[in-house]
C-alpha cells in the first residue's frame, strides 16, 4: 500500500473513533447522530397506520438513504480501523477488534437485515423492523456520560453479581414455597413452579403479583416477597451510589493532583490553564466544583509557606 | 440611622447576627401565612365568611414584600465598591438572579390587577402561590441539593437518555409482539409508548400481555424502571455526600492556615465564621476540627 493511502486511512480512523478533536470529526458525529435520531422517529411514525399509508415511498426512500449512509460508515470503519495496530504490522487486529466489539455488532446488525431482505424477498418484515430498532444504540457511542455510568457499574460488577445471585435464590425458594402453599387452591395462576416464578417476578418488579393469597401461609409469603422487593431496590441503589461516588472521588483526586502540580511554581501559564480546562471538560465538572478544589490547594500552599515562615521566626516551637 | 451597608448585610444574611436572623424569620413567617391563606381562600365556605380578612392580609403582605424588594434593590448597591463595578453591578446582579426574579414575580401580580382590571383571579392566585419559592432563599440544604444536581447534570442527562431509549425500545417491541392481538392498546408505537412509560414508572402497565414474548418484554420494562430509580437515587446520594466532603476539606484547609501561629486573630475569626456559613459546617463539626488541629488546646474559635 502506498503511503498516501496509509495516511488517509489513519486520518479517517482518527475522525471516526473520536480520538481527533476537530470540526470535521464533530460534524461527522453530528451527522450520524442526526441520521440515527431521524431513523428512530421514522420507525415510530411508520407504525401509525394512517401516516405510513400516505407516505410509503417517502419512508422507503429514507430507509434506502440511511442504509447507504450506515453501510458507508461501516465499511469505512472496518477499513480504517486497520490503522490502529499498523505499527505492529497487524492491520487485521484492529479490524477484528471493531467487528466483534459491542458497537461493531450493533453497526452490523442494524444495517445488514436490509440486504438480507433484498436477497430473500419473502422474509418476515416484522423481524426486520426489530433489527432496525438496534440503530438507536448507535447513539450511546456519542453519550460520554452514559459511558461513565457504564464504567462505574462495571467497576462494581461483583456487587451486582451477588445481588442477582441473591435474587435468584429468593426466586427459586419463594416460588417453590408459594407453589406448595397455594398451588392446589389456585391452580390457574400458581399451578406450577414456572407460573409461581412469574408471580414472584411480578411482585419484585411491580410490588404486586396479581394473586390474592387464600391461605395464611400464602399471605405471609406474599408479604415477605414484597419486602424482598424493597430490599432489592435499596441494594441496587446503594451499589450504584457507591460505584458512582468512587468514580467522582477518583476524578476529583486526579484534578486535584493536576492543580497541585500546576500551582507548584506559584503561577498558572496558558498551557497549564488549557490542560486544566481540558480535564474539567472531559469530566464535566462545574465551575463551583473546580473553584472549591483550586481554593483548597491554594490555601494549603499558603499554609505551608506561613508555617515555614513561622518556624523560622520562632525556632523554639519546632 | 442605619446605613445602606448595614441593611445589605441584614437582608443578604452573609453575616449571621441577630438582626439578620430576625429579618429572615419575619419574611419566612409572612410567606408561610400567605401560602396557608391562598389554600384556605380556595375553599368556598371559608372564602365567603372571611373575605374581608383575606383581602386585608393580601394588602399587608404586598406592602411588606414590596418594601422588601425595594430595600433589597436599593441596598444591594453597596455590595461592590466603586472599583469593582459600583452600585449598578450589585443591583443588576440581584434583579436578574433567581431570587430576584422570584421576589419580583411574587409581588408584582397584585399591581398588575390595577392595569388589567378584567384579569382572571385564578391566575393571580397561582402567581401568589409562587411566593413559596421565596423560602428556597432560606433553605440552605435545598441550595446544596441544587448544587449537587447541577454538578451531576451529565449523569442526569444520561439517565434521561436511558429512559428515552428504554421507552422507545420497549414500546416498539411491544408493538411488534402484540400490536395485532391488542390493537386497542398497541396499535402504533406512539400508543404503546404510553404503556411503556407507565410500566417504567409504576412497574405495572395495567395491560395484561397475551403472549409469552409480551410478558417477557413487560417484565423487563418493569425491571428497567427499578434500575432507573436506583440509578437516579444513587447519583443524587453520591453527589450530595461528595459535595459536603469537598466543602469540609476546603474549610479544614482554611482552619489549618489560621492556626499556623497557634492562635486565631479577630480577622481570621471573621473569615472563618463567614466560611462556616458558606460551606454549611455545623458547630459540632467545627469544634471537632478545632480540637484536632490545635492538639486539644482550643475547643472553639
Amino acid at each position: 500500500m502506498s503511503s498516501t493511502t496509509e495516511s488517509i486511512q489513519s486520518k479517517i480512523c482518527g475522525l471516526l473513533d473520536g480520538s481527533t478533536f476537530s470540526a470535521t470529526s464533530r460534524s461527522i458525529e453530528i451527522f450520524i447522530v442526526l441520521v440515527v435520531v431521524l431513523n428512530v422517529l421514522m420507525i415510530i411514525l411508520e407504525s401509525v397506520s394512517s401516516i405510513s399509508q400516505n407516505y410509503t415511498s417517502f419512508f422507503y426512500n429514507f430507509e434506502v438513504f440511511s442504509v447507504i449512509v450506515f453501510t458507508i460508515e461501516y465499511i469505512l470503519r472496518v477499513w480504517s480501523y486497520g490503522a490502529k495496530y499498523k505499527a505492529d504490522g497487524k492491520s487485521w487486529k484492529g479490524r477484528k477488534e471493531y467487528i466483534f466489539s459491542f458497537y461493531g455488532l450493533i453497526d452490523f446488525f442494524a444495517t445488514a437485515p436490509f440486504y438480507l431482505q433484498l436477497l430473500l424477498p419473502g422474509s418476515d418484515l416484522r423481524f426486520l423492523r426489530v433489527f432496525r430498532l438496534l440503530r438507536i444504540f448507535k447513539l450511546s457511542r456519542y453519550n460520554s456520560a452514559l459511558q461513565d455510568l457504564a464504567e462505574a457499574v462495571v467497576a462494581e460488577r461483583e456487587s451486582f453479581y451477588s445481588a442477582i445471585f441473591l435474587l435468584l435464590i429468593a426466586c427459586l425458594l419463594f416460588s417453590s414455597l408459594i407453589y406448595i402453599a397455594e398451588g392446589a387452591a389456585q391452580p390457574e395462576v400458581l399451578g406450577s413452579i414456572p407460573l409461581a416464578m412469574k408471580w414472584f417476578l411480578m411482585t419484585i418488579i411491580a410490588g404486586w403479583g396479581g394473586v390474592d393469597p387464600s391461605t395464611a401461609t400464602g399471605s405471609v409469603l406474599v408479604v415477605i416477597t414484597q419486602l424482598i422487593a424493597i430490599m432489592l431496590a435499596a441494594i441496587l441503589t446503594g451499589v450504584v451510589a457507591t460505584a458512582y461516588n468512587a468514580q467522582v472521588t477518583r476524578r476529583e483526586a486526579q484534578y486535584e493532583t493536576l492543580v497541585r502540580e500546576v500551582l507548584e511554581d506559584g503561577v498558572v501559564d496558558a498551557e497549564e490553564q488549557e490542560e486544566l480546562d481540558l480535564l474539567k471538560k472531559k469530566y464535566g465538572m462545574t465551575d463551583a466544583q473546580v473553584e472549591l478544589i483550586a481554593e483548597q490547594v491554594r490555601v494549603e500552599n499558603e499554609e505551608k509557606e506561613e508555617k515555614a515562615k513561622f518556624l523560622k521566626e520562632h525556632p523554639e516551637k519546632n | 440611622m442605619i446605613s445602606k451597608q448595614r441593611i445589605y448585610e441584614i437582608l443578604d444574611g452573609a453575616v449571621r447576627d441577630r438582626a439578620s436572623r430576625l429579618c429572615e424569620i419575619s419574611i419566612i413567617t409572612v410567606v408561610v401565612v400567605n401560602v396557608f391563606a391562598v389554600i384556605l381562600d380556595s375553599v368556598p365556605s371559608i372564602h365567603s365568611e372571611y373575605k374581608e380578612f383575606f383581602h386585608n392580609l393580601e394588602l399587608a403582605s404586598v406592602i411588606f414584600f414590596t418594601t422588601e424588594y425595594v430595600l433589597r434593590v436599593w441596598s444591594y448597591g453597596s455590595k461592590y465598591d466603586a472599583k469593582s463595578g459600583g452600585a449598578i453591578k450589585g443591583r443588576k446582579e440581584y434583579i436578574f438572579s433567581f431570587y430576584g426574579l422570584i421576589d419580583f414575580i411574587a409581588t408584582m401580580p397584585y399591581y398588575l390587577q390595577f392595569f388589567i382590571p378584567g384579569m382572571d383571579l385564578r391566575v393571580l392566585r397561582v402567581l401568589r402561590m409562587l411566593r413559596i419559592l421565596k423560602l428556597t432563599h432560606y433553605n440552605s440544604a435545598l441550595q446544596d441539593l441544587f448544587g449537587a444536581v447541577i454538578a451531576e447534570r451529565r449523569a442526569f442527562g444520561s439517565a434521561v437518555f436511558l429512559l428515552a431509549i428504554s421507552t422507545i425500545v420497549s414500546a416498539s417491541l411491544m408493538y411488534f409482539a402484540e400490536g395485532d392481538l391488542q390493537p386497542e392498546y398497541f396499535a402504533s408505537i406512539p400508543q404503546s409508548m404510553y404503556w411503556a412509560i407507565i410500566t417504567i414508572t409504576s412497574g405495572y402497565g395495567n395491560i395484561e400481555p397475551l403472549t409469552d414474548t409480551g410478558w417477557m418484554i413487560s417484565s423487563l420494562t418493569g425491571f428497567l424502571g427499578v434500575c432507573m430509580a436506583a440509578i437516579l437515587t444513587g447519583i443524587v446520594a453520591s453527589s450530595f455526600s461528595n459535595q459536603s466532603a469537598r466543602k469540609k476539606s476546603a474549610f479544614e484547609a482554611q482552619l489549618k492556615l489560621a492556626l499556623v501561629d497557634g492562635e486565631i486573630s479577630d480577622a481570621e475569626r471573621t473569615t472563618l465564621k463567614r466560611l462556616q456559613v458558606k460551606y454549611r459546617i455545623t458547630d459540632e463539626d467545627l469544634q471537632d476540627m478545632v480540637k484536632n488541629f490545635s492538639n486539644g488546646k482550643m475547643t472553639n474559635i
